[in-house]
């Protein structure tokens, strides 16, 4: 063969090969070629879980987008601005806990296929989770107890007590809350590991794995995963009996430890992934309850999350209560 | 002539360096892959020091010889220290004269003082040489570490991120090859961690540079220089190997002790 047409083969080889791996402008498979879902991610948003009373509809326009954001401006201006000039907090008064700065919700809705959603849910259609009540009327007085007791550290929440992060950071499934969004995917031959930001923990997924045995129930519970195509399905079951309710400003729900929660990962473009959903747990809900939502790439570097570390506020919620029996 | 020489000499390079690499696999960018679940086995992290078997890691006087303290007794042989030698390169801790008061301080109050017991995060190198395994996940985008102790984790940057933002417990780590090492530097350590169970500590000036060097599928040689012109009086080193766990035991399990410590920190303040 001639070197001319020898060397058009080539250049017409490594084209071909950049425009498979690199048409995105990211590397779609691994270098063991699994796809490719390695990165930073963030699922901050103002879109919740459940869909409020105030949207009739999953997606929603423009106009009830803006609507809905200068409500919630106007009420964390209200929330970092509680008092008039001059005005100060009465004694014995409830001194609050965060203000704005220490949030990071997101600015926007979420957005999948070009229309803003409000509600993470999709199913049920109406947004909301399908409770079931008598389960719920069940854990009714712990979760009670978590949010106005504190005889014991392990009565408060995971979050509080530095554990796992609030409501269902880590999840599965993962859903967002107001601060600590991020979560980073690295991938290695037979594993997928996504570093949860709130609180550092790594769930490792196991490729074509079995389940460990049921007596173990691991913080997040046990995740096994597989390829669909270019979707990486994780099953996860087993979850921490501690970890049954996850409770966030932004979303409350019950994971009974025989819940079974499957997920669907899906690199859309260099700067999404499609995250789905399904949660099947007949103990607290009356059906399967499914959502999505994307997870956008940033070029944030996520900072250490010590909590334990300095866990002042444990110490001084339980000592405080002590105080108040006096 | 020159030129065939030239290529002979190369030929033999190539050969040699295939040959002294033969017994590794090559993962991401041609590089060693340090893909796996690793963990020491050595003793370490009770002293990187070499010592003797002890009772205890607390003692205190006794009758005739150091006896356990009264908080460890119950402990029996569970809480006493095997024996182990030293992983120093030279034997001993070059520590200033100073800083060699509050380690033997240290030592002397451990259970008050060593952040292992309170499940803090272990830093940097103690997380590597700790009796808890930890699984790398190296690809072609990343280098991650996950720790089973306190489920730490730690990114190495691929690229120096300069300064590191904010102190942190596990520091900032970015990292490079140099032929098939792989070098990490690690900085911006909040000097709260220890180096061991026996009070070897450091400030927050620690600067540190581990060489992970795969010299065979299963075995790694781990060299780590401390650098901390607070605490010590020159650069120093240890060096260790590292294993890899193979077939069912190479899952990395879960090890989330703060929950263990509620009682041990807020006990006192539990309701009557």
């Amino acid at each position: 063969m001639e070197n001319g047409v020898q060397n058009k083969l080539l250049t017409f080889f490594l084209v071909s090969l950049s425009s498979t791996f690199f048409a995105e402008g990211y590397e779609k498979q691994t270098w063991f070629g699994d796809p490719n879902l390695q990165g930073v991610w963030t699922n901050a948003s103002l879109t919740t879980l459940e869909r409020p009373d105030y949207f009739e509809t999953l997606e929603i326009s423009e106009e009830a987008v803006l609507a809905a954001k200068k409500s919630s401006e106007k009420s964390i201006e209200e929330m970092d601005n509680p008092y008039e000039a001059g005005e100060t907090p009465e004694s014995g008064g409830d001194v609050g806990g965060y203000n704005a700065a220490w949030m990071d919700p997101g600015s926007e809705f979420l957005k999948l296929n070009g229309k803003y959603r409000s509600s993470i849910i999709t199913y049920p259609e109406n947004g909301k989770l399908p409770r079931r009540l008598t389960r719920w009327a069940i854990e009714g007085p712990f979760i009670y107890r978590m949010f106005t007791r504190a005889d014991h550290p392990e009565e408060r929440s995971l979050g509080e007590r530095c554990v796992v992060g609030f409501g269902s950071s880590g999840g599965p499934p993962m859903l967002n809350v107001l601060y600590n969004n991020h979560y980073q995917i690295v991938q290695s031959p037979g594993y997928v590991m996504i570093m949860v930001e709130m609180n550092h923990d790594a769930r490792i997924i196991r490729l074509d794995s079995e389940h460990n045995p049921d007596n173990m129930k691991p913080w997040l519970g046990d995740s096994v995963g597989w390829w669909e195509g270019q979707t990486l399905v994780v099953r996860t079951i087993n979850h921490h009996p501690q970890q049954k309710f996850r409770a966030a400003i932004r979303h409350q729900i019950l994971m009974m430890p025989g819940a079974e929660v499957i997920e669907r990962f899906t690199r859309t473009s260099k700067n999404e992934i499609l995250y789905q959903f399904e949660v099947n747990d007949k103990k607290a809900y009356r059906d399967i309850w499914k959502g999505e939502m994307p997870l956008r790439s940033t070029e944030s570097k996520i900072y250490e999350y010590a909590c334990h570390e300095g866990n002042y506020a444990m110490a001084n919620i339980l000592a405080g209560a002590r105080a108040e029996e006096k | 002539m020159f030129n065939l020489r030239l290529h002979l000499f190369l030929f033999i390079v190539f050969v040699n360096t295939n040959y002294l690499y033969s017994d590794i696999s090559f993962g991401p960018n041609g590089k060693p892959d340090l893909n796996g679940v690793w963990q020491v086995m050595n003793r370490a992290n009770y002293n990187l020091e070499s010592h003797s078997a002890s009772a205890a890691m607390q003692l205190v006087e006794g009758p005739i010889v150091p006896i356990p303290h009264p908080d460890i007794l119950a402990l029996g042989a569970v809480g006493s220290v095997p024996a182990g030698l030293s992983v120093v390169e030279g034997g001993e801790i070059p520590y200033k004269k100073n800083a060699l008061k509050i380690r033997d301080e240290n030592r002397k109050d451990w259970l008050n003082r060593d952040p292992e017991i309170k499940c803090y995060l272990p830093g940097i190198p103690r997380a590597t040489y700790m009796p808890y395994a930890f699984q790398i996940f190296h690809s072609s985008e990343a280098v991650f570490f996950a720790y089973e102790y306190a489920g730490a984790t730690r990114n190495i940057f691929f690229t120096d991120p300069g300064e590191a933002p904010v102190d942190s417990w596990m520091g900032q780590s970015w990292g490079y090859w140099e032929d098939n090492i792989f070098i990490i530097k690690s900085n911006g350590f909040n000097g709260q961690t220890w180096l061991d169970r026996s009070g070897n500590f450091h400030s927050d000036k620690l600067q540190v540079t581990e060489k992970y060097t795969l010299i065979d599928d299963h075995v790694m040689d781990y060299e780590a220089t401390i650098e901390d012109d607070e605490t010590f009086t020159r650069p120093w080193k240890i060096k260790m190997k590292l294993y890899r766990k193979l077939g069912d035991d190479a899952q990395l399990q879960q090890f989330k002790c703060v929950e263990f410590v509620e009682e041990l920190i807020y006990g006192e303040w539990r309701a009557k």
